[in-house]
């Protein structure tokens, strides 16, 4: 038997050289404290301690299951954030071991019984002058009891697993698996002002500058950035000061700076005698001020070359705070949302075709800027406001502890989504279809064209339908789902201009047997929304009733609109596409471009440029993008039996493939076949309802795949590696939405049992079986 | 990934007694190959022709039953649904890689049989997930199938070539 082992040692008992036992955070203070700074007393759980409720909890192979599904390099950022929740819930719901709990007990047992605690996370060797974890690691703070004590500890140290940590990691090239966490645990201090020092002014990295930093009250508004601070630059060791910015507060009047000039000079004076004891510049946590200053935390300062490198700023965003998400609600919900359907319906009913070179030209050039411009609008408003709905996700696992960590998803069911609105609209099509003959016939002679214009096609088409009896509806229910919902683009195609795709899919779905209006289905076993929302605020109780109904109305409408978004910018890129397409053609009939180019919005400054100078004679266009991936030669070489991904929505289905990679593939797909496709994207969403299961390679629990074949109630398999390269039209596959496995074709030894000349095993064979 | 293991797989574990190993009986040395290791090779076939496949298992206190899951789409389950004669082997290469004269194997041959829905199936689902408890979402799971293997004989196989047979439920 090895020596005892230490699960819990007070901060006083904590040496120099336990820092790979209680983590830098706890080592750190305890040297300061022993050196006569003042620092609240506490005791730390050790790297044995979370070790030990590793091993009594089984979490090491749930964290290898979660973690090994694939190269960890591979996982997307939605399938690393979807194993956290995992295993942060698991982590949540596992049992701290009794001897620990005991252990925590008795340390808690030398404090007040009402004292509040500060839970905090200290990772052993991870903060350096090149790194640091800070803000990627959780911490809890006023905690207050023995059992919301053991729940804030289960979650610090399942926040070692938390997506942005990993991310973290993976960038420095850190094994996950290496890493380990310790807990310290001190009693709150409510001094009236707290803030962050810095040795070094950390932006400029001046060696003659130190920073300051102070808010009103606790320092974690100020960490988390959700508080502007007031700020001083001073000269080091002297306290003079450089420059004053004051803060924002609450009640926005006119207040006195937070610190005086004597409580800089002493704050100043720390920072050289920790700076004199440690060796390195610090970057302190403080509270209290003059005689009541109290250190919470010192780290090295993070140096400017290494933090202008690392991403962490960027996965700090992954995780807004609630005062971050109320703002890009407003944002997002009341302004930007509008603004970008109102643009995108002004340029479909700007008359192109009427304007002249000139005006064509700044209307390109108008619609370049706005794709853009929104893109930027997407990455920077967009998809932080999606994480809205993982906040709620949090909120509801820490409430109600379910043993499913997506049961949160049946609050979200039923929301108004414009592909579910846009599915109910396509299947109302096809039930006229089925029930006029007439109309199918036309339809089906329709489908089987293409027009050389698609603007008189459709023209044709619409009058054509019209003067059948049971026609003008159809015609008026087409014309606006084309208008409403189709004004998308797929590659360089817009899908508005292909009518006859949708066309296909109508007559799929009116082929298809019970094909009524697609309504959300609960999948089965799952709960009513209401039940759950019942659940939640029972969890909670009354007085954070309140809080919780925010929670939730804001995860709602960031998955609405998560939704919306993308289909709304698709908008906005097929009218660029549509100018472009007119652009092209007016330059082709000039003979001034090859007649057929392939033309896509990266043209669009060389057709701005051409179509302003009419005299500048051929117009040579950059290469289009490949969009197409070349395939392993692996893949060509090997059959696949069984692909993993995640089990993105439940049931098990059996058919056959169908992928998904141009516009002219939406067109070909058929009533009962398997979706296989890079990512459900706005454009694809539509075959959704006829497909019996849906394959992707982008993996998510959230993702828009993983959202639309729940609410229909069809198994969906994502974050398959190669499912397009691996996976070919006609592979008859089955796939396991419980388990996350797409089995592809039937189990008999074709292969074994074949005569020495006849069956090969080949890719052929597996069509067959 | 070094996160501690927490079930003795592929580790030897403690002699309980001063006994030579060789001295003990058969079913000594099976009891202990099987509860030190987690995964079995699973023996099927079809139509004359044989199939193997790893399997996570647990056995049964009496050592009378071996229980594993499987996903219901795999060529496994559609061959031990068509033929119940089955056969799993177990063996201790991982502890002695290096020395053929220490590796122990067992092979169990019996019957398979899906597990039904309830109190039997919870019954045996706890056992699989007490020794693999990162398995208990796949056991349960609705596309996945229990089965039991009903031991109708173990050979143990020691020092190359020694063979001993033991039926559970007998006297070693």
């Amino acid at each position: 038997m090895g020596a005892r082992q230490r699960f819990v040692i007070s901060l006083a008992e904590v040496r120099d050289t336990d820092e790979p036992l209680v983590g830098g955070k706890a080592a750190r203070l305890a040297t300061l404290s022993r050196a006569g700074f003042a620092v609240p007393d506490g005791f730390c759980l050790t790297i044995e301690a979370y070790q030990r409720f590793l091993t009594s909890a089984h979490l090491g192979d749930m964290i290898r299951m979660e973690l090994g599904r694939k190269a960890f390099g591979d996982l997307r950022w939605e399938e690393i954030w979807d194993a956290s929740l995992r295993i942060r819930s698991a982590f949540a719901a596992a049992a701290v071991p009794a001897e620990i709990a005991s252990e925590i007990a008795d340390a808690m047992g030398g404090f007040p019984l009402e004292t509040h605690w500060a839970v905090r996370s200290t990772a052993p060797g991870e903060d350096s002058s090149q790194r640091s974890f800070a803000g990627l690691h959780d911490s809890y703070l006023g905690v207050m009891g023995f059992t919301p004590v053991l729940d804030a500890v289960r979650l610090v140290w399942a926040s070692l697993w938390s997506d942005a940590a990993m991310l973290y990691r993976l960038e420095l090239a850190l094994d996950p698996g290496r890493s380990s966490m310790a807990v310290l645990l001190q009693p709150m201090r409510n001094e009236p002002v707290s803030g962050v020092a810095f040795g070094r002014d950390p932006v400029e990295f001046r060696a003659d500058h130190a920073l300051i930093e102070a808010v009103p009250g606790l320092c974690a508004g100020l960490v988390d950035g959700e508080v502007e601070p007031d700020r001083w630059r001073l000269k080091r060791f002297t306290g003079e000061v450089l420059d004053y910015r004051p803060g924002t507060r609450e009640n926005d009047g006119p207040s006195l700076p937070l610190l005086e000039d004597a409580h800089l000079v002493s704050l100043s004076k720390t920072l050289g005698n920790v700076e004199s004891l440690l060796g390195w510049p610090p970057d302190l946590e403080w509270t209290g001020r003059g005689d009541k200053l109290t250190l919470l935390q010192a780290r090295p300062i993070t140096s400017p070359a290494a933090s202008s490198d690392d991403k962490k700023a960027y996965y700090l965003t992954l995780r807004p705070g609630m005062d971050r998400l109320r703002v890009l609600q407003h944002r997002v919900a009341d302004e930007l949302i509008p603004e970008l359907e109102a643009i995108g319906k002004r340029l479909a009913s700007e008359p192109l075709e009427e304007w002249s070179d000139e005006q064509l030209a700044a209307a390109l050039e108008e619609r370049l800027a706005e794709v853009r411009r929104w893109r930027q609008i997407y990455r920077d408003d967009f998809i932080p406001f999606a994480h809205g709905v993982r906040r709620l996700a949090v909120y509801y696992n820490d409430a109600v502890r379910p043993e499913d960590p997506y049961e949160f998803v049946g609050l979200l069911r039923g929301e108004p989504l414009l592909a579910v609105r846009r599915n109910v609209a396509i299947a109302a099509l096809a039930n006229q279809v089925r029930s006029s003959a007439a109309l199918k016939d036309l339809v089906s002679r329709a489908a089987l064209e293409t027009g050389h214009d698609p603007q008189i096609w459709k023209k044709g088409l619409l009058e054509q339908l019209r003067r059948l009896p049971e026609g003008g509806s159809f015609a008026d229910r087409l014309a606006a789902l084309l208008e409403e919902f189709l004004d998308i683009a797929y590659n360089t195609e817009r899908l508005s201009d292909r009518p006859d795709l949708i066309l296909h899919n109508i007559l799929e779905l009116a082929r298809a047997a019970g094909s009524g209006p697609q309504q959300p289905l609960a999948p089965a076993g799952s709960l009513p929304g209401s039940v759950l929302e019942e659940r939640l605020m029972e969890a909670v109780g009354s007085d954070r009733h309140e809080e919780a109904r925010e929670v939730l109305a804001l995860g709602r409408i960031s998955w609405r609109l998560r939704d919306n978004d993308n289909l709304l910018l698709a908008r906005v890129e097929s009218q660029l596409l549509r100018a472009v397409h007119l652009a092209a053609g007016r330059l082709e009939r000039a003979s001034r471009l090859e007649r057929g180019t392939r033309v896509s919005e990266n043209a669009a400054a060389v057709l701005i440029e051409a179509l302003r100078r009419p005299s500048a004679g051929a117009v040579m266009l950059p290469a289009a993008e490949e969009s197409e991936k070349a395939i392993p030669a692996a893949a060509l070489e090997e059959t696949p039996r069984q692909l993993v991904g995640q089990p993105a929505a439940p049931g098990m289905q059996t058919g056959r493939v169908r992928r998904i990679r141009t516009a002219e593939d939406l067109g070909q797909f058929q009533a009962g076949e398997v979706l296989v496709c890079d990512a459900i994207q706005p454009m694809v969403t539509h075959l959704v309802p006829l497909a019996a299961a849906v394959v992707e390679r982008r993996g998510g629990m959230l993702i828009h795949g993983a959202i639309i074949a729940r609410e229909l109630g069809l198994p969906c398999v994502n974050g398959v590696a190669g499912a397009i390269e691996l996976l070919h039209d006609g592979d008859i596959v089955t796939v396991d939405g419980y388990l996350g496995i797409v089995t592809v074709g039937a189990p008999e030894f074709d292969l074994e049992l074949a005569d020495v000349a006849g069956n090969t095993g080949s890719r052929e064979s597996r069509k067959g079986v | 990934m070094s996160t501690p293991d927490d079930v003795p797989n592929g580790k030897r574990l403690a002699a309980s007694q001063d006994t030579p190993d060789e001295e003990r009986p058969a079913s000594v040395r099976i009891r202990r190959l099987l509860m030190e290791q987690g995964y079995a090779i699973l023996c099927t076939q079809s139509q004359s022709q044989p199939y193997g496949s790893l399997v996570a298992f647990a056995a049964s206190d009496d050592l009378k039953t071996i229980v594993f899951a499987t996903p219901v789409t795999t060529r496994k389950y559609r061959l031990l649904t068509e033929c119940e004669h089955v056969a799993l082997v177990v063996d201790s290469r991982s502890i002695f890689p290096s020395d053929m004269m220490r590796i122990e194997a067992v092979t169990a041959t019996g019957r398979a049989r899906v597990v039904g829905t309830g109190t039997e199936f919870d019954c045996w689902a706890g056992l699989l997930t007490a020794r693999h408890p990162h398995l208990a979402a796949f056991v349960r799971s609705q596309s996945s199938a229990l089965v039991c293997v009903e031991v109708v004989r173990y050979l143990h196989v020691c020092r190359f070539q020694e063979v001993r047979q033991w039926v559970p439920g007998s006297a070693s």
